[in-house]
């Protein structure tokens, strides 16, 4: 669409393989073999605690596996330098609320620190991208405004263009639409999408049942710490499977582009 | 935690050149008033006389003694006490990602201050004169050392349990100064010297001194400065600072052992002068934003013409008599801070 992301190489596979964390006695996660496609949307769904995070925390390599591997391209991601890693797969943990009154500029430059340089920072050439990243995520415009102002859907903009600033081919953000209202939810899913149509890969973690139906190309379903279905929307997202995982009647509506659901609790 | 106070940003070479200019002012002053009053012209000879290659003519040896001997060294000692202390409290901030963090609050600074008082209480000051300061540096990076063992597990040391060790070693090593300096009440001309150096202040101080904070200030500047990015990553929490690619226990120990040994070569030279490095990083992340390649190096210029400041009021004040350095910057400092602490919650009221 723009320079920015005309330039995205193609993504590279992801993949974990018997992927496993234990923390304090208790296995978040346990037996997981999940690919990430290259350029494509993955959504990550599941219930509380069925370790949705963990899973992008052990993605991102910010975790390190109790058992099992995470592959990118084929190479163990743990024995990658962790600033090499930066600049392949970029993370957004859930809520993040930033306490420091950077400007957006300032934030998104956060970004760049995989690639520059320890002793002369911040090059011109990166000062041009980081532009083409706000113009790309549609916030130029607030380029000198201070993070602490923004409105919820600002800030999640303005975290989608520091994971571009990384120039990373696979985005991995953690319940990005939580705190946004219907329409800014439906925006950033927009923009995901196109991300995704530019050549990298991006996995969100979702809630929204139908809002992972429309605008995923996979779906990830988590429950207990293991994962428990893998694959197109239409193929995995059954009535009796969310009714197993989710604990609600889903009752698919008819006539609908993608598969909506209408819920109910279990009687 | 949102601090916002609503200041507009200052340009950072605008800021600096500010700053520049405000500290050659009080340098300035604090060399041509005094106790003795000079001709400005002699005093423009001494300063020439050694710092200007070449011929001089001859200066009278008693106001080259005033100038070069006592006020010089007093001055650029307060500068670089001010720059210290200043740069380490922006460090401690950033590390703890609080506004309200201090140099010492590791433990540093009590560490520092009972490692000297040791030597005083003992006598080992007065056998010879690197005894105080070189037990102060000791001091510090020994609590320091002790504060990382106790919040260290598996090599992770986080930063919350870092800083509840900190204060509880804080609250004992006070402990132990009280008890030195009770038991040393009967030694006159020690406690006279603990309590002078408790309030802290750079009187008296010749060259020596200078030259004995110098490596320590140049090790925790360059460490500093190593580290200046590594920590905007981490304002923004630990998950994200690792997932951009910062080493985060390696920039931790780098933070912490380059602001211990800025506090200890601080204090040991000084002893204890407050507030400078709590409230100037507070005040200049203020102007200049959170930034620590422009934070860094702002604080370390406020903290030198800051504290190059009091100690013209520590002198005037009061004149002839002198007023504790530590006492002034308490005095400014502590009623600025108060002023923020209820800006802040004022702020936090409104945004609930």
């Amino acid at each position: 669409m723009t320079a920015a992301s005309g330039s995205a190489r193609r993504a590279p596979r992801l993949e974990l393989v018997g992927g496993g964390v234990e923390r304090r006695g208790r296995w978040l996660l346990r037996g997981v073999d999940l690919v990430i496609e290259p350029s494509m949307l993955t959504s990550v769904v599941g219930p509380n605690g069925a370790g949705k995070s963990s899973l992008l925390r052990l993605l991102s390599g910010t975790w390190r596996l109790t058992e099992g591997q995470v592959l990118l391209g084929g190479f163990d991601l743990a024995a990658l330098p962790r600033r090499q890693a930066a600049r392949r797969v970029a993370y957004v943990p859930q809520s993040v609320r930033p306490a420091f009154e950077f400007t957006v500029r300032e934030f998104v430059t956060l970004g760049r620190y995989p690639h520059e340089s320890r002793l002369f920072g911040t090059r011109s050439a990166d000062r041009g991208w980081i532009d083409r990243c706000l113009d790309d995520t549609d916030v130029l415009a607030l380029a000198d405004r201070r993070v602490t102002t923004l409105s919820g859907g600002e800030l999640q903009r303005v975290l989608m263009a520091r994971c571009l600033a990384t120039e990373a081919e696979v985005l991995l953000l953690d319940e990005p639409t939580s705190n946004l209202d219907l329409a800014h939810g439906l925006d950033l899913l927009g923009l995901a999408r196109r991300l995704a149509g530019d050549g990298r890969s991006v996995v969100l973690v979702l809630h929204d049942l139908n809002a992972a139906a429309r605008f995923s190309d996979r779906v990830a379903v988590l429950d207990g710490g293991h994962l428990v279905a893998e694959g197109p929307p239409s193929e995995v997202l059954a009535p009796e499977l969310v009714r197993r995982v989710f604990r609600v009647e889903a009752v698919a509506l008819p006539g609908a582009a993608s598969t909506v659901f209408d819920f109910e609790a279990l009687g | 935690m949102t601090i916002t106070l609503g200041v507009r940003r200052v340009g950072f070479w605008w800021y600096m050149a500010a700053g520049a200019a405000l500290l050659v002012t009080f340098a300035a002053v604090g060399l041509f008033r005094g106790s003795v009053s000079l001709d400005p012209a002699d005093v423009i000879a001494v300063l020439a006389r050694h710092l200007l290659p070449g011929e001089h003519g001859p200066v009278d040896p008693r106001v080259d003694t005033i100038v070069w001997s006592l006020r010089a060294p007093r001055v650029v000692l307060a500068a670089m006490v001010g720059g210290c202390l200043a740069l380490a409290g922006a460090q401690m901030q950033g590390l703890f990602r609080n506004p309200l963090a201090s140099p010492g609050i590791v433990g540093t600074s009590t560490g520092a201050a009972v490692g000297a008082v040791f030597a005083l209480t003992f006598g080992l000051a007065g056998a010879f004169l690197l005894a105080a300061p070189l037990f102060a540096v000791g001091g510090a990076l020994l609590s320091l050392l002790i504060v990382t063992r106790i919040a260290t597990r598996d090599g992770y040391t986080p930063v919350t349990t870092l800083l509840l060790a900190g204060v509880a070693l804080n609250a004992l090593l006070g402990a132990v100064n009280s008890w030195l300096i009770a038991r040393s009440w009967e030694q006159y001309e020690a406690a006279r010297q603990i309590a002078y150096w408790m309030m802290g202040g750079v009187t008296d101080r010749d060259w020596r001194y200078v030259g004995m904070l110098l490596p320590g200030m140049i090790v925790g500047c360059v460490v500093a400065a190593w580290f200046a990015r590594d920590l905007d990553l981490l304002l923004e929490g630990e998950e994200v600072a690792a997932s951009l690619g910062v080493d985060i226990e390696r920039t931790k120990r780098a933070v912490l052992w380059s602001a211990a040994i800025l506090t200890g070569s601080a204090v040991a030279v000084s002893g204890v002068v407050g507030f400078v490095g709590l409230v100037v990083p507070h005040l200049v992340r203020l102007l200049l934003g959170p930034v620590h390649r422009r934070l860094l190096p702002a604080a370390f210029l406020t903290g030198a013409w800051f504290v190059v400041g009091a100690d013209l009021l520590a002198r005037t004040l009061a004149a002839p008599k002198e007023v504790h350095l530590g006492v002034v910057t308490a005095f400014v400092g502590a009623p600025f801070f108060l002023y923020l602490l209820l800006r802040h919650e004022k702020e936090v009221a409104v945004s609930r």
